[in-house]
């Protein structure tokens, strides 16, 4: 049995096992309850398509069908041009993601590396600190850091959503510090025999083998801003300078009373916003699965 | 001398930490005690005010009442219901069905959809017209307007967390195959039925990531803002309004920077105490393994 779950990953040998406890459990009913709530789940999802295939009377007369019925496929190049601005909101995304996501993975790593491996007075004293700022809800600096930032001048600029990030976070710098735990402290040791300095373990050692968890770090950071509402709808004004997410739900809530929402535009909006999303959890799923299930655990225990 | 110089390289290290624990946490937490104390509209002078916005919010605000209930009655449903009703999907899912992996990610795909672009579809899917009340028509159930009754607005809301909840799933699956099978053997050779060895082997193996995603989904809940932004701004009649929607009004449309830093605190306060009740009743119900052995 214990070759058995050691295999289990690649082998076929498990499959066989399984079949043998479990075959009888799989009753037509258990497909027909998952098929059902398969079908539940995705129906909004239909939906949206169909929305953004619609034409602009259907919009107007409100007479959408959850299976597309007309397939205006212009609508996905419409929005980018002058009737929405949409190319220029994918840029402001991609701009200032890729700020935070540069700012995360610099700044995590090295920290994460100083409190796992170098000693340090005060070192168990600042990490228990580390610890205690996950539990603060960040709406308490919300307003002070506003106002600073308002002091800098910074306000409708990507810079309060992005400068951040350069100084880490909290649960990523656990990450990290869990991470090179784990990794054996002769690595490092080997090294400065060598004669490599901190610095150059860090960059020429570690960092190679900090990749998985770095990888990991900037897909949270990334799905964390490319989809957050509440930063940009704080600091910026500008129609020119706001993020997808916030210029999806700013062109709903601008347009005129008597006049509905571009609903197809906004739903082609919509997809925009989710595709990456899809992608990244595509290309990344198995870096995000082994930091869930370790870093989550590990945090709980 | 050697010792010396690795302590200096650690703080050089960890500095971009501290400075931002100082700059962007410890600075702004000081200043935000001390905003709640005073009368603020952040172009003038602040006035002090000792703790009269606490008191004011806790004596004399209805509206803050009815954020607080609001966002514990949102919290209370849909963090449980999410969770078994995610339990339920990956026990569904860990069984030996064919196919696992399309239905894995058929249930997953709600939880990639961005919240922005997640109330945007629910607007559509909950409106009078939408398919929601399409599908209860169906039943002969004449639907309500789920967004603008004020009977209705958080169940909406609710339905909306509850279309997410493959994220559990997803976790809590992949806890499930750690499960050793040795267990399930052993449950089978003395007779225990699919349904026994669910109470008895699955639910306690699983209770500390179930722990995990309640302590998480908790304090998710309590901040829960964007959807609500989005699609009530709190209304009809603040049934909707919750904690950070309300807390960003004060702050932002209305600059009481005061009361809105006091709300800030009253929701630290919340989440703290949910929390230490969480940790509390732990030890009674999240079993591990090490403690056994």
């Amino acid at each position: 049995m214990a070759t058995a779950l050691s295999t289990a990953a690649p082998g076929q040998s498990v499959r066989s096992t399984e079949r043998v406890v479990r075959a009888k459990r799989s009753t037509p009913f258990s497909y027909a309850t998952l098929i059902i709530v398969s079908a539940v789940l995705c129906v909004p999802l239909v939906f949206v398509i169909s929305i953004a295939l619609s034409s602009d009377q259907t919009v107007n007369a409100n007479t959408f069908t959850i299976i597309p019925r007309e397939f205006h496929w212009e609508n996905f190049t419409r929005v980018f041009g002058t009737e929405l601005p949409m190319q220029r909101f994918l840029l402001n995304s991609v701009i200032i993601s890729a700020g935070a996501v540069a700012g995360q993975v610099l700044s995590s790593g090295l920290v994460g590396y100083a409190f796992a491996r170098l000693r340090a007075p005060g070192k168990n004293a600042l990490f228990i600190i580390v610890i205690a700022t996950m539990m603060i809800p960040s709406q308490i600096t919300m307003i002070p850091q506003f106002l600073l930032f308002k002091e800098l001048g910074w306000v409708n600029t990507y810079l309060p959503l992005i400068v951040p990030n350069f100084f880490s976070n909290a649960f990523n710098v656990f990450l990290v510090r869990q991470f090179v735990s784990r990794l054996p402290s002769e690595i490092d040791e080997a090294a400065m025999v060598d004669g490599l300095g901190f610095f150059g373990i860090y960059r020429r050692i570690m960092l190679p083998m900090l990749a998985p968890v770095l990888i990991a770090i900037g897909i949270f950071t990334l799905t964390a801003t490319w989809g957050d509402f509440m930063g940009p709808l704080i600091y910026l004004n500008d129609e020119s300078k706001m993020p997808l997410a916030l210029g999806v739900q700013y062109i709903t809530s601008t347009s005129q009373a008597l006049q509905a929402p571009p609903w197809n535009l906004v739903m082609v909006g919509s997809i925009l916003l989710t595709l990456p999303m899809i992608l990244v959890y595509y290309l990344g799923q198995r870096y995000l699965y082994e930091m869930d299930i370790s870093g989550g655990s590990a945090g709980v225990k | 001398m050697l010792r010396r110089r690795e302590a200096l390289w650690f703080y050089l290290f960890a500095s971009p930490w501290i400075i931002g624990f100082v700059v962007f946490l410890l600075g702004p937490m000081i200043a935000s005690v001390y905003i709640s104390l005073t009368d603020w509209d952040s172009f003038t002078a602040p006035k002090w005010v000792g703790l009269d916005n606490y008191v004011r919010l806790l004596t004399d605000d209805p509206i803050f009442w009815k954020a607080l209930w609001n966002t514990f009655y949102y919290a209370a449903v849909s963090v449980p219901l999410g969770l078994v009703i995610g339990l339920w999907l990956a026990n569904l899912l860990n069984k030996g069905v064919r196919l696992r992996k399309l239905f894995r990610t058929l249930i997953y795909l709600p939880t990639l959809v961005p919240l922005v672009a997640t109330a945007m579809i629910f607007k559509m899917v909950l409106a009078p017209s939408g398919p929601l009340n399409d599908a209860l028509g169906l039943f002969g159930i004449p639907g309500p307007s789920w967004l603008l009754e004020s009977v209705w607005v958080k169940p909406a809301l609710i339905l909306l967390s509850v279309w997410g909840a493959g994220g559990a799933t997803v976790l809590l699956l992949a806890a499930m195959k750690g499960i050793p099978r040795e267990l399930y053997e052993a449950a089978e050779v003395d007779g225990a039925g699919p349904v026994r060895q669910f109470w008895s082997i699955t639910v306690p193996q699983l209770t500390p990531i179930i722990f995990f995603n309640l302590i998480m989904g908790l304090i998710g809940a309590f901040q829960v803002f964007s959807q609500v932004y989005i699609l009530t701004k709190g209304g009809p009649d603040n049934a909707s309004q919750t904690m950070v929607p309300l807390l960003f009004n004060e702050a932002f449309s209305f600059y009481h920077m005061g009361y809105a830093s006091a709300i800030s605190w009253l929701l630290f306060a919340v989440i703290l105490v949910f929390t230490l009740i969480a940790f509390r009743t732990a030890r009674r119900w999240v079993f591990y393994e090490t403690e056994v052995k």
